[in-house]
């Protein structure tokens, strides 16, 4: 499985924190993206960075590992 | 002694944080900090409280590279950075940057500089409660 993290105004507009999208082989970071923007169009608007394994990730072609942790995120406002 | 790089609910002391500073090097001749602060008036609305959401880990993390990147960038001496998640009133604090140098430029282009990453690389959210209600914060450039 992958874990799937959403926090703040994703978050919100998801109605969860978390999400389980079953690993495929071969499945890279932009495929899930692709799944959960299509059933989750309104949160995904807002995202603009995307994070696997607690890393900033720029290249969408990522391939997933097994348990792996991404999060789809919107622009920060922290400080 | 605290870690030189921490997120919290509770408030920090500034002076706590300088001291901790100082004591790391008696090289250092000028500290530059900042204070971000709740503003209790945003975009035209009064502002009772703002709420923080965090990716903690991966902020945590990040807040850290932040401090290293720093130190190398501008040949620092130290560096603190305290970020404050959950909720705080109109007036109190949010975020603290402490950097020292042997010379003030440095210390002080790093603490602009510190801050200015901080809001482009550290997942962190702001939550505005207003009388209209709960507004998630766009950023500001």
């Amino acid at each position: 499985m992958i874990k799937v993290l959403f926090f703040g105004p994703v978050a919100e507009r998801i109605g969860g924190n978390a999400l389980q999208v079953e690993h495929r082989p071969g499945v890279r970071l932009q495929d899930v993206r692709d799944e959960l923007a299509a059933q989750y169009p309104q949160a995904f608007e807002i995202v603009c960075f995307a994070a696997a394994n607690g890393e900033h990730v720029r290249d969408m072609s990522l391939p997933l590992a097994d348990n792996s942790e991404v999060a789809f995120m919107a622009r920060f406002s922290g400080g | 002694m605290k870690d030189a790089v921490r997120i919290q609910m509770e408030d920090f002391s500034q002076d706590e944080e300088i001291r901790a500073l100082q004591a790391s090097s008696k090289r250092m001749g000028g500290i530059a900090t900042f204070l971000g602060c709740a503003r209790d008036f945003s975009e035209g609305r009064e502002v009772s409280e703002i709420s923080f959401d965090a990716y903690g880990s991966m902020a945590l993390s990040e807040l850290k590279n932040l401090r290293s990147d720093a130190i190398e960038k501008y040949g620092l001496l130290d560096a603190r950075i305290v970020h404050r998640i959950g909720t705080v009133k109109g007036g109190e604090n949010i975020v603290f940057i402490a950097a020292g140098a042997e010379h003030r430029v440095a210390a002080l282009e790093a603490c602009r500089w510190i801050i200015d990453e901080l809001k482009q690389r550290v997942p962190i959210w702001k939550k505005e409660s207003t009388p209209q209600g709960e507004a998630w914060v766009t950023p500001h450039p």
